[in-house]
């Protein structure tokens, strides 16, 4: 008898922690979805809160220990003021939180689709308005490039919800980051007569590509399929620091 | 003469609890975040002393079904190193923290009653900055 008690107790208290446990505070600023475990639907407290349920890797990005959603909040039942962009641009998380820790990050949405905040005054000449959407058309940083092919995995996510996307039928303006980036490909400038001789690779499409540099090339570069390129600089608009975007 | 003291003492008496700096007195720095949520259009509840360790000059009150914690401090400073005792108070839930002047404003949602944040999000957008 004394052993079935043990066993109860044990039990008891193994379940209790374990429940504690599951209840840790994670961090949380700006709107975000709900999970649909929690109950679904939007969260709207704009500044820092706590949640006890995670945040996925792919919506969210680190600002200052908190997870900031960069996704399309309409998708999830957002019925706030709302602002259309088509394909990839940066976000200055900083501008949108109101606070001074400078984070740039990348939403990686490719179609079109919303947010609740219009481009930051900082880099708001780096966009167009074309068919009332925003199209990004300044140049990306280093860090848009290397998240790319894991964070284009975003796109997977929004395509089966169904909800009221925004309608941009207009050419996108010259510029647009969805005409002019692919993939990282390689610039070999010959000094003899000034040859370019872009490889260019299709978008998505980077397993299996080799890049041979000859020997007497001068430069390499990060080259863009469809005549684009990237420059090292990052556009003149910061510098990068490990996997983010600082503006100077 | 001992009249006149007696009456001196019970005025400093009932003074001191008013003015001092940070205290829950009327017209002090947690009075004006509640009158700000009021002006606001919410309805707190009458805040009592709470016993919490986030601090000593503490009240607690509801506001709708939200629970809230204002705790008063001497400076700006200490209210904002205050934040993450206030995320203590708020516990295993929803809830949000943060410093208005010299009051710590600490927002636990136990209840759920507010899945969506609205009323969370208003009372930290109401409170003086």
């Amino acid at each position: 008898m004394r052993s079935i008690y043990l066993v109860l107790v044990l039990v008891i208290a193994a379940s209790v922690q374990s429940a504690s446990a599951g209840k840790k505070q994670v961090r949380y600023v700006g709107i975000h979805p709900v999970p649909r475990s929690e109950g679904g639907g939007l969260c709207y407290i704009e500044g820092p809160h706590v949640h006890i349920f995670a945040a996925n890797k792919i919506e969210y990005r680190d600002h200052r220990d908190r997870n900031y959603f960069v996704g399309d909040p309409v998708a999830y039942g957002y019925d706030g003021p709302r602002h259309a962009y088509k394909g990839h641009h940066p976000i200055h998380v900083h501008a949108v939180v109101g606070d001074d820790q400078e984070d740039v990050e990348y939403c990686y949405l490719d179609g079109p689709h919303f947010h609740s905040f219009e481009p930051a005054p900082a880099i708001e000449a780096d966009f167009k308005v074309a068919g009332d959407a925003y199209f990004y058309v300044g140049e990306p940083a280093p860090a848009y490039i290397e998240a790319r092919p894991a964070m284009i995995k975003v796109n997977a996510v929004y395509a089966p919800i169904e909800y009221s996307r925004p309608v941009v039928e207009v050419e996108p303006p010259s510029g647009w980051i969805g005409l002019s980036v692919g993939v990282p490909a390689v610039v070999v400038v010959d000094p003899r007569p000034v040859v370019v001789a872009p490889v260019i690779v299709a978008p998505r499409i980077r397993t299996g590509v080799e890049v041979h540099v000859p020997v007497p090339s001068l430069s390499v570069e990060f080259g863009i399929g469809g005549g684009g390129h990237v420059r090292g600089g990052g556009g003149g608009h910061g510098k990068w620091k490990g996997k983010k975007w600082k503006r100077r | 003469m001992v009249r006149f003291l007696a009456c001196v003492l019970l005025v400093a008496a009932c003074g001191k609890g008013d003015g001092a700096a940070g205290s829950a007195g009327a017209g002090g720095p947690r009075d004006a975040v509640i009158a700000a949520w009021k002006k606001g259009g919410l309805a707190p509840s009458t805040f009592t002393a709470a016993t919490v360790p986030a601090g000593k000059d503490c009240q607690s009150g509801t506001v709708g079904a939200v629970d809230v914690l204002l705790c008063v401090y001497p400076t700006a400073d200490a209210a904002k190193a205050a934040v993450d005792s206030g995320y203590v108070w708020v516990g295993e839930g929803t809830g949000a923290a943060q410093a208005s002047g010299t009051v710590l404003i600490a927002i636990a949602d136990r209840r759920k009653s507010d899945p969506s944040g609205r009323t969370i999000n208003q009372l930290m957008k109401l409170a003086p900055k």
